[in-house]
């Protein structure tokens, strides 16, 4: 809502500067959004008097004057033929600034000095074409005044974001009037004096309302004898300043009204209509009707029309018709003033996609008791403007007036609960300004009417908050609540959640958010099978573009686009990992589900490329170590890794599949060269997955700590060639197959293919460390056990012990 | 006897001079006084002298044992400390050049922020609850009493999915999924992901939000602007000034904008500010009856606040981000600044 200062200064008589107005209408929930001064920086544009004017000597077109800004004499050169001696001008004088960046300096123009220009409404912004110079009435202002101060045009434009409950405050005199209920001001009214013909608006005019529950009160003026003009230029630069175009008189009147008042007007050329008659009902099912904005709108039995006595005229509340539009040669008008309910307004307006500020008011509830009073206030401008004879008496079809329902309001509760101290007669004073009807209540509690335009007060509660409002949210002291203790412990979910992330953060990570929804063939690209569950993705009805269309059921696509994406980027040493819920259809009539995720890809270089040591790019084993560290910080208890049934977007021979005792966690492994190429990578990344939802559940929360044993230990090494096809944990499981408390540590320490190794096998070394708890170990004793271990080795697994 | 003591002695002397090394020096100390050495023979030799003249002899041998004794010891302690002063002079590397460090992981912000403001929070006995994201109108919309015509309820503001359910379009629906799980005292801060159909340089169609709900038996409005005056303060500084001026919002009454003071010009007035001075941060309120009558709560015994926040639109302003976008490009260069 677009307001100036001095419009609202004609409502009410306060004395805030606009900068304080401002922050005044900011703390009562009306925000000011923007301020514009307007005519700032132009005081150096000053009323002046021509003294003198004679012929320039030099230019035929061009007159020498000596103007008198108030303190001295200047030469002026002037082009204008319109002035003469003893006229009032607008001279900008040197250092000027006109709209469009025009500096006013002293120059020499035909050979004359000229100190400053006489402007045109044109140069001063004021009119977009000009005749002439601007000449002013006789003693319009001391000499000196600048012009713009002069003119009334020196004001501040404030324009005003109001909240959806706020429809009362659609309109200057709503805005005014908070003020006025918050200075404890008196508000005026705008009043036009209204004078009355003697011939009977019954006589001419007759209103039915058919549909009394959509519109509640219809109320009608006829005036005849107007003449269709430009609006006089007081209007059309009140109507400009708050972003509203001018048509003509009469329009502009309705539209002023509407902005003042608040209530949306129509005038109708009452000559176009037929039997002088106006009827309210709703629309035929397929009605057609054209619109003043000259489109074919067709009609549903939703929709409430105006009709004269044959067809539609006006889409009751949203936009007149060009069958009965005020053209330049009307003299007759029916002026309408109504209320219409809310919804239906709001469906009509939204299902032919016409907004305007009229429906906008409809549609949020304007002031039923407003609907004669700017009736009237609009018929007195057009008399006054379009001059004509305003037929005697107004139509007001409101049969059904309702008082409002009184709220019981207990003034300790509103104090109670806003935290505050008001006196009792102090929280009534308010109500009262706010013109609420309060009568007293039992118990102490007080009831109260409030006014028919504040639509959103109907609780007890409404009225507390008008009562923080007014009394000013500034004024309410700071406190800490007096509380009980909650157990405010995080869940282990949100535990282990954040003991994830910092631990991959700590291990050179980093993490990523990706957006929810993605691409309905994000999952394709992983060469998932038909039948992989990570096809079903929720559907979007509505997404923004088909990329973000389906709820992602896997993190990996995304990831690795962001892989992609920061390799074109040239960011080539990667490390990234995105935490995040997945999106999965529930079963049946179930809610979907929403399991936490975890997934992470590495690729390029290590440790950086860096002076110290060999650029080493990261493999498997790096992946696979990452898993592992998050896996036995959270202490998760029998995890295996298992080679077969690959996941489809790895490398078959370069990943595992991660259990949990029977339970599938997770996976890790190369990228698949395919998989690879979908998402445009051409380096090998190598990824890793978790559901968290699991580890949540699998992560011991008690861990057991052992006392290192006091005993001295002692190692032993076995290198050995096995088959290439034997996974190296097999050794290592039955080395451990072996049940020794005595075995401390079993660690694969070298890994070997060359030079006296066969074909087809590699050399493997393992280090084994033995000791006791109780005792230090003979060496016979770790011999024994030992030999045994080998024999298990070669007898088992047919090693060839080096 | 004495004449070959008095030679040994400074034989030995002279060779502990002349000696360069540690291992020469030892070469003598065996020499002299190992057990085959020429000092040790002497003292073998004691034996065949008179009892009178053998203390007097055993003495002189011994004094001379020692004299050897000392001097071998301190050209060995400084033998090896030119050894040490000789390796850590070759030893000298280039310590200008960088340290090898661990490669350095980041957090995203938005992760950065939630988890400040929850450990604020936590700090002031909040716990922290969690909701579904895709959810039911009734959680989102209808049990905080957003009449039905509201156009948040719209196609252009919320997306939809299958099974008439929607994307949350705030994290308000925990709110309503923990009251009806638990009965006052209530205490909670609600982080999570949330839904529009926004999309430019400010808005995102996904973003985050910290809800937060306190109910107890008597809260109030001032204890609202309390908690939230102690929460802006620890997040942007002791000083920063807040601002609480009258607002809409369907699910609370009496309703609240809440302003902090411009972080960027201090409240001098900015293009960020767009020269008020102040910066919107959070909407908050008292919880409105009417919520409370859908969570079966009884408001004439009760009362307490809500309050929200966009998560991206405070690590904008901590970190001075101009464009929402960079959040979710995940640009490496961006995020490993954090």
């Amino acid at each position: 809502m677009n307001v100036t200062y001095n419009w609202l200064k004609e409502f009410v008589d306060f004395h805030e500067t606009p900068e304080e107005l401002a922050a005044l209408l900011t703390m009562l929930g009306l925000e000011v959004e923007s301020m514009e001064k307007l005519g700032e920086g132009m005081d150096s544009i000053v009323v002046a008097l021509v003294e003198e004017k004679r012929q320039h000597p030099n230019a035929d077109k061009l007159s020498l004057c000596r103007v008198n800004n108030g303190t001295e004499l200047l030469d002026i050169v002037c082009g204008a033929q319109n002035f003469k001696q003893g006229d009032i001008v607008a001279l900008a004088q040197i250092g000027s600034v006109l709209p469009g960046d025009f500096k006013i300096k002293k120059s020499k123009i035909r050979g004359e000095e000229s100190c400053g220009m006489l402007c045109s409404e044109k140069e001063l912004g004021l009119a977009e074409e000009s005749a002439g110079i601007i000449v002013l009435p006789p003693q319009c202002a001391p000499l000196g005044t600048p012009v713009f101060t002069a003119l009334g045009l020196k004001d501040t434009l404030f324009e005003i974001g109001l909240t959806p409950n706020r429809s009362d405050c659609l309109s200057a005199i709503g805005i005014a009037r908070d003020i006025a209920a918050k200075l404890d001001l008196k508000l005026k009214y705008p009043g036009s004096p209204v004078v009355e013909g003697a011939q009977k608006v019954e006589s001419i005019i007759g209103v039915t309302v058919e549909d009394t529950d959509n519109c509640p009160r219809y109320a009608a003026r006829y005036l005849s004898g107007c003449t269709i003009a430009p609006s006089p230029e007081w209007l059309v630069k009140r109507l400009n300043t708050i972003g509203v175009r001018s048509i003509n008189n009469v329009v502009d009147i309705t539209n002023l009204v509407m902005m003042e008042l608040g209530q949306p007007l129509h005038a109708f050329d009452c000559d176009r209509l037929a039997g002088h008659r106006i009827i309210v009902r709703t629309a035929q099912e397929g009605e057609q009707f054209t619109t003043l904005d000259n489109q074919l709108r067709i009609l549903t039995s939703t929709d409430l029309v105006i009709c004269d006595a044959e067809r539609p005229v006006a889409l009751a509340g949203v936009m007149g018709g060009l069958n009965s539009e005020i053209e330049n040669t009307t003299t007759s008008i029916l002026l309408e003033s109504a209320f219409f309910k809310p919804a239906t307004i709001r469906k009509t307006s939204k299902k032919v996609g016409l907004h305007t500020e009229s429906s906008h008011r409809f549609e949020r509830g304007i002031d039923i008791d407003n609907v004669a009073r700017a009736l009237d206030r609009a018929a007195g401008l057009i008399v006054e403007l379009a001059g004509g004879v305003l037929a005697h008496g107004c139509i007001d079809v409101y049969s059904d007036k309702k008082d409002r329902a009184a709220i019981t309001f207990r003034p300790e509760k509103a104090n109670k609960l806003i935290g505050i101290d008001l006196e009792r007669d102090a929280i009534i004073n308010i109500l009262t300004r706010l013109e609420c009807r309060v009568s007293p209540g039992s118990d102490g509690s007080v009831l109260v009417v409030p006014p028919h335009y504040r639509i959103d007060i109907e609780r007890e509660i409404d009225l507390i908050e008008e009562i923080a409002r007014l009394n000013g949210y500034d004024k309410i002291p700071a406190t800490m609540p007096h509380a009980r203790v909650v157990s405010d412990r995080a869940t282990r979910h949100q535990e282990i959640e954040k003991q994830i992330r910092d631990l991959l953060v700590n291990n050179g990570m980093t993490e990523i958010i990706n957006f929810s929804f993605t691409a309905p063939d994000a999952a394709r690209k992983l060469l998932l099978t038909d039948d992989d569950p990570r096809h079903l993705a929720i559907k979007l009805v509505n997404p923004l573009v088909d990329e973000q269309s389906v709820m992602r059921t896997t993190l990996l696509p995304g990831l690795l686009e962001t892989i992609a994406r920061n390799i074109n980027y040239r960011s080539l040493d990667l490390k990234l990992f995105e935490m995040r819920r997945v999106y999965l259809p529930g079963e049946a009539e179930n809610m979907p589900q929403e399991p936490l995720c975890l997934v992470g890809a590495i690729t390029g270089s290590r440790d950086g490329d860096e002076w110290s040591r060999p650029n080493e790019l990261v493999d498997f084993y790096d992946a696979k170590g990452l898993i592992e560290t998050v896996l036995d910080f959270l202490d998760i208890g029998g995890v295996s890794w298992k080679t077969e049934d690959p996941e489809t977007y790895f490398h078959p021979g370069k990943s595992s599949r991660i259990y949990a005792g029977r339970e599938y966690i997770g996976s890790v492994g190369e990228l698949h060269p395919s998989v690879q190429k979908n998402f445009q990578i051409e380096k090998p990344v190598y990824c890793f997955e978790l559901n968290i939802e699991k580890i949540v559940k699998l992560s011991r929360t008690k861990k057991t700590i052992i006392a290192p044993s006091r005993f001295p230990d002692s190692s032993r090494d076995i290198a050995m060639l096995v088959p290439e096809e034997l996974a190296a944990v097999k050794i290592v499981e039955c080395i451990r197959a072996e049940k020794s408390k005595e075995i401390e540590n079993v660690q694969i320490f070298d890994v070997y293919r060359g030079n006296g190794v066969p074909d087809g096998h590699k050399s493997i070394a393992v280090r084994i460390k033995y000791r006791s708890f109780e005792r230090t170990l003979a060496e016979d004793e770790i011999a024994t056990l030992h030999n045994k271990i080998v024999e298990n080795l070669i007898n088992k697994l047919q090693v060839i012990v080096r | 006897m004495r004449e070959q003591l008095e030679q040994l002695r400074s034989g030995a002397l002279q060779a502990i001079a002349a000696a360069s090394s540690v291992e020469q020096l030892q070469e003598i100390r065996i020499s002299m006084l190992g057990r085959k050495g020429e000092l040790t023979a002497l003292m073998k030799g004691l034996g065949a002298l008179s009892a009178a003249e053998r203390p007097l002899v055993g003495q002189m041998v011994n004094a001379v044992r020692d004299e050897i004794e000392s001097s071998l010891g301190a050209a060995i302690k400084s033998a090896q400390e030119e050894v040490i002063a000789a390796r850590l002079q070759s030893e000298r590397i280039d310590t200008s050049l960088p340290g090898r460090r661990p490669v350095k992981g980041s957090k995203h912000p938005v992760s950065v922020v939630i988890e400040e403001i929850c450990s604020i929070f936590a700090g002031l006995g909040f716990a922290v609850a969690e909701g579904p994201e895709i959810e039911h109108d009734w959680y989102n919309f209808e049990a905080l009493n957003f009449p039905p015509e509201h156009p948040a309820r719209d196609m252009q503001d919320t997306f939809f999915v299958e099974n008439n359910l929607l994307l949350r379009t705030h994290t308000s629906p925990v709110q309503i999924r923990t009251m009806l799980k638990q009965k006052p005292p209530v205490r909670i801060i609600a982080p999570g992901t949330v839904y529009r159909c926004d999309s430019d340089a400010t808005h995102s169609p996904m973003f985050h939000q910290i809800e937060g709900l306190m109910v107890d038996s008597a809260v109030t409005f001032g204890d609202l602007k309390g908690i939230l005056t102690v929460f802006t303060n620890q997040l942007f500084g002791q000083k920063t000034g807040v601002r609480l001026r009258p607002s809409y919002f369907p699910f609370t009454e009496p309703s609240a904008e809440v302003d902090i003071a411009c972080v960027i010009c201090g409240g001098k007035g900015c293009r960020v500010c767009k020269n008020s001075g102040w910066l919107e941060i959070l909407g908050a309120g008292m919880v409105d009856p009417e919520v409370y009558r859908h969570v079966q709560y009884d408001a004439e015994n009760i009362s307490g606040f809500a309050f929200g926040m966009g998560i991206e639109r405070i690590a904008m302003l901590k970190y001075g981000i101009s464009d929402m976008r960079l959040l979710f490009e995940n640009d490496v260069r961006f995020l490993r600044q954090f």
